[in-house]
C-alpha cells in the first residue's frame, strides 16, 4: 500500500471496519511512513474527543411549561394534536406550542364539549359562557345552553350548577358550584375577571400578563399556566397551579407561584408565602402564622427552617425578600444548603437585597422567569 | 427508590429513577398521569436537548425540536411495551424529530442537497474569531448540516453507519462519505 491507497481506507481503519488482512496491510505501511501515522493519530484524536463529548446538556430555560400546555390541550383533544402539525416555523422561540395548545383547545371546545361553544373572534368583547351542569345565571337569567358573556356581567352558579367560560384569545375557564364571578375588562391588552365567592379553574394559552383574575384579597396574574382560585365567604382564597407560572399581587407585595405550588390569600393582607402543594401541615401551619398573624413571624420562622424540604425552596426564596439582618441570613444558609447558588449569586449581595441576584437565584430554581 | 442527582431546580430538577421506579413512573404517565410524565421529562431533557442542539446547531430549532420529541413521546407512550429501554427509545424518537425537521427545513430551502455527492461538504466551516482556537463543539456547529447530522450520530452518539442510512433513506455507502467529509473538515477548523 502507498500513501494515496491509504487516504482512501483511513477512516475505516480508524473505526475498525478493514478486513484483518486489509488491516495488517494498512499497519505495515503505518511502521515506514511518519506522515500517515500523524494522520491517523490525529483522525484517532478527533474521534476520541467527540466520543467523550457530554451526552447531556441542559437547556437555557425550563422548556416544561409550553410542553405541559401542549399536552393539557392535548389530552382533550389528542387525535386534533397531529392534524394541527407541521408548527410554524415563524413563531417566536418556544411558544410555538401556544398557538397550537389553543388550537387544540378551539378544537377540543367545538367538537367535544357539551353544549358545543363557538370559538369567540379574537379579542372579542365577550366571553362564551356555557352550562356544563344545572342552570346557572348570566346576570339574572339562568340558560341551560349558551350565552355570551358581556364586559360588566355576572356568572352566578347554585349548589347544583357548574358554567365554562371560553375566549379563543385567551383560555378557559371553568366555574364550579356555588360561585360568583364577573367579566370585568375584555380588550386586546388585558382580560379580566373578578372573583367574588366560589372556585374556578383557569386554563389559558394567552400570552404572560394577558389575564388577571381579581379576588378581594389579592390580583392573580397569569404567566402561561393552568390554576385553580378559591375565594371563601369572608374573601379569603388559595390559589393552586397545577402548570406553569402565576403571580399573585396586593398593595405592592407579590408572590411567584409555579406549578405544583400554592399560595394562601387573605384579605386586607395580599399574598402569602407560596409553598409546595405536598408541604407538611406544620410547615404551612407556621407560614400562616408568619404571613398573617401580627407578632408571630420570629418564632414561625424557626419552625419554617426547621421543616424546610429541598422542594420547599418556592418558600424559602420567597422568604429571602421577605426577611432582613440576621433572620435573612439565616434563610440564605438554609436555601444555599439544599441548592447551591448558581455563578454569580453570592451570599453578601442577597443579604445586601440585591433583587437581580434574588432573581437569577429565583431562575436558577425554576421559580419564575422574571 | 427514587435519588436527586443533580438538585439546582426544584421546579426544573433533574431526577435520576431506579429502573423499578423508572417503570413505575412510565407506567402511570402511560395511564396519562401528566406530573408522571413531568418526572419522565425532568429526567430526561438534558439528553434529548443535546442531541437537538449538535443536531441543528441553532438554540430555537433545538429547544422547539425538544418540545416536539416530549409532546410526540406523550402521544406514543401508551404504544411503548418495554422491549427496549426508555432512554434508548426517546433517544430514537428525538433523532426522528430532528431528522423530519432537517427534511424538512431542505425542502423548504430548495438547497440541491445530493447526498451522493459529498463536494457539497467542501466549504469549512466559519472560523473563529482572530485570536480565539475554535472548539470541537463549536466546529461541528459549522458543518453543513447533513454532515453534521451524521458526524453527531456515528462520532458522538455511537450510531452504526447501518441505521444512520436506514434513517436518513441513503446508501452506507453515502453516510461514510459524508462522515469522512465531515471528519476532514473538522480536521482542519480545529487547526
Amino acid at each position: 500500500m502507498n500513501c494515496i491507497e491509504i487516504q482512501a481506507v483511513l477512516n475505516d481503519y480508524v473505526d475498525g471496519e478493514l478486513a484483518p488482512a486489509e488491516t495488517a496491510r494498512v499497519e505495515t505501511h503505518l511502521v515506514g511512513c511518519a506522515g500517515c501515522r500523524a494522520q491517523v493519530g490525529s483522525l484517532r484524536n478527533l474521534v476520541s474527543a467527540a466520543a467523550a463529548l457530554p451526552k447531556e446538556i441542559a437547556p437555557n430555560h425550563d422548556l416544561w411549561p409550553e410542553v405541559g400546555l401542549a399536552l393539557r390541550a392535548g389530552l382533550n383533544s389528542s387525535a386534533n394534536l397531529q392534524e394541527l402539525r407541521p408548527l410554524r416555523r415563524s413563531s417566536p422561540t418556544v411558544h410555538w406550542l401556544l398557538p397550537l395548545a389553543a388550537a387544540a383547545s378551539i378544537v377540543y371546545l367545538a367538537t367535544f364539549s357539551r353544549p358545543p361553544i363557538a370559538p369567540a373572534a379574537i379579542n372579542a368583547q365577550s366571553w362564551t359562557v356555557a352550562s356544563l351542569e344545572g342552570a346557572p345565571r348570566v346576570g339574572r337569567r339562568s340558560f341551560s345552553g349558551q350565552a355570551q358573556l358581556h364586559v360588566g356581567q355576572w356568572v352566578e352558579t347554585d349548589g347544583t350548577s357548574r358554567a365554562k367560560l371560553a375566549s379563543s384569545s385567551i383560555g378557559e375557564v371553568s366555574v364550579e358550584p356555588n360561585s360568583r364571578l364577573r367579566l370585568t375588562t375584555a380588550r386586546s391588552t388585558d382580560h379580566t375577571l373578578q372573583l367574588a365567592q366560589g372556585k374556578m379553574s383557569a386554563f389559558i394559552w394567552a400570552p404572560p400578563r394577558l389575564f388577571f383574575v381579581d379576588t378581594p384579597a389579592a390580583r392573580a396574574i397569569d404567566l402561561g399556566c393552568a390554576y385553580t382560585m378559591t375565594v371563601a365567604d369572608n374573601g379569603d382564597g388559595e390559589l393552586h397551579v397545577t402548570l406553569g407560572y402565576v403571580a399573585l399581587e396586593h398593595g405592592g407585595r407579590e408572590s411567584i407561584i409555579p406549578a405544583h405550588a400554592k399560595c394562601v390569600t387573605r384579605r386586607g393582607f395580599g399574598p402569602g408565602t407560596p409553598f409546595a402543594d405536598d408541604a407538611p401541615e406544620p410547615l404551612r401551619a407556621a407560614l400562616t402564622r408568619f404571613d398573617f398573624v401580627r407578632g408571630a413571624a420570629s418564632r414561625a420562622l424557626k419552625e419554617i427552617l426547621a421543616q424546610a424540604r429541598p422542594e420547599d425552596a418556592v418558600t424559602l426564596w420567597h422568604l429571602l425578600a421577605r426577611t432582613q439582618g440576621t433572620v435573612l441570613a439565616e434563610v440564605f444558609d438554609k436555601l444555599a444548603e439544599m441548592h447551591r447558588p448558581p455563578a454569580g449569586v453570592t451570599r453578601a449581595g442577597i443579604l445586601a437585597g440585591d433583587a437581580t441576584m434574588r432573581q437569577a437565584w429565583g431562575r436558577a430554581l425554576g421559580i419564575g422567569t422574571f | 427508590m427514587t435519588y436527586v442527582d443533580r438538585v439546582a431546580a426544584p421546579f426544573a430538577i433533574v431526577v435520576t429513577e431506579a429502573p423499578d421506579a423508572e417503570a413505575d413512573v412510565i407506567r402511570r404517565a402511560q395511564a396519562r398521569d401528566m406530573r408522571a410524565f413531568e418526572r419522565l421529562y425532568r429526567a430526561h431533557v438534558p439528553r434529548v436537548y443535546a442531541v437537538c442542539i449538535r443536531m441543528t446547531a441553532n438554540v430555537t430549532r433545538a429547544e422547539e425540536l425538544t418540545q416536539k420529541t416530549f409532546v410526540t413521546v406523550w402521544e406514543k407512550l401508551p404504544l411503548f411495551r418495554g422491549e427496549s429501554a426508555f432512554t434508548s427509545w426517546l433517544h430514537r424518537v428525538a433523532v426522528n424529530t430532528v431528522l423530519a425537521d432537517l427534511r424538512a427545513e431542505h425542502r423548504r430551502t430548495q438547497r440541491v442537497f445530493t447526498t451522493e455527492d459529498p463536494a457539497i461538504f467542501e466549504t469549512p466551516p466559519s472560523a473563529p474569531p482572530a485570536g480565539t482556537r475554535m472548539d470541537l463543539e463549536q466546529a461541528i456547529a459549522g458543518l453543513p448540516p447533513q454532515a453534521r447530522a451524521v458526524f453527531v450520530l456515528h462520532d458522538v452518539e455511537g450510531w452504526q453507519h447501518n441505521e444512520i442510512a436506514e434513517q436518513l433513506g441513503v446508501a452506507i455507502g453515502t453516510t461514510k462519505a459524508q462522515l469522512h467529509r465531515a471528519r476532514k473538515l473538522l480536521q482542519e477548523a480545529l487547526q
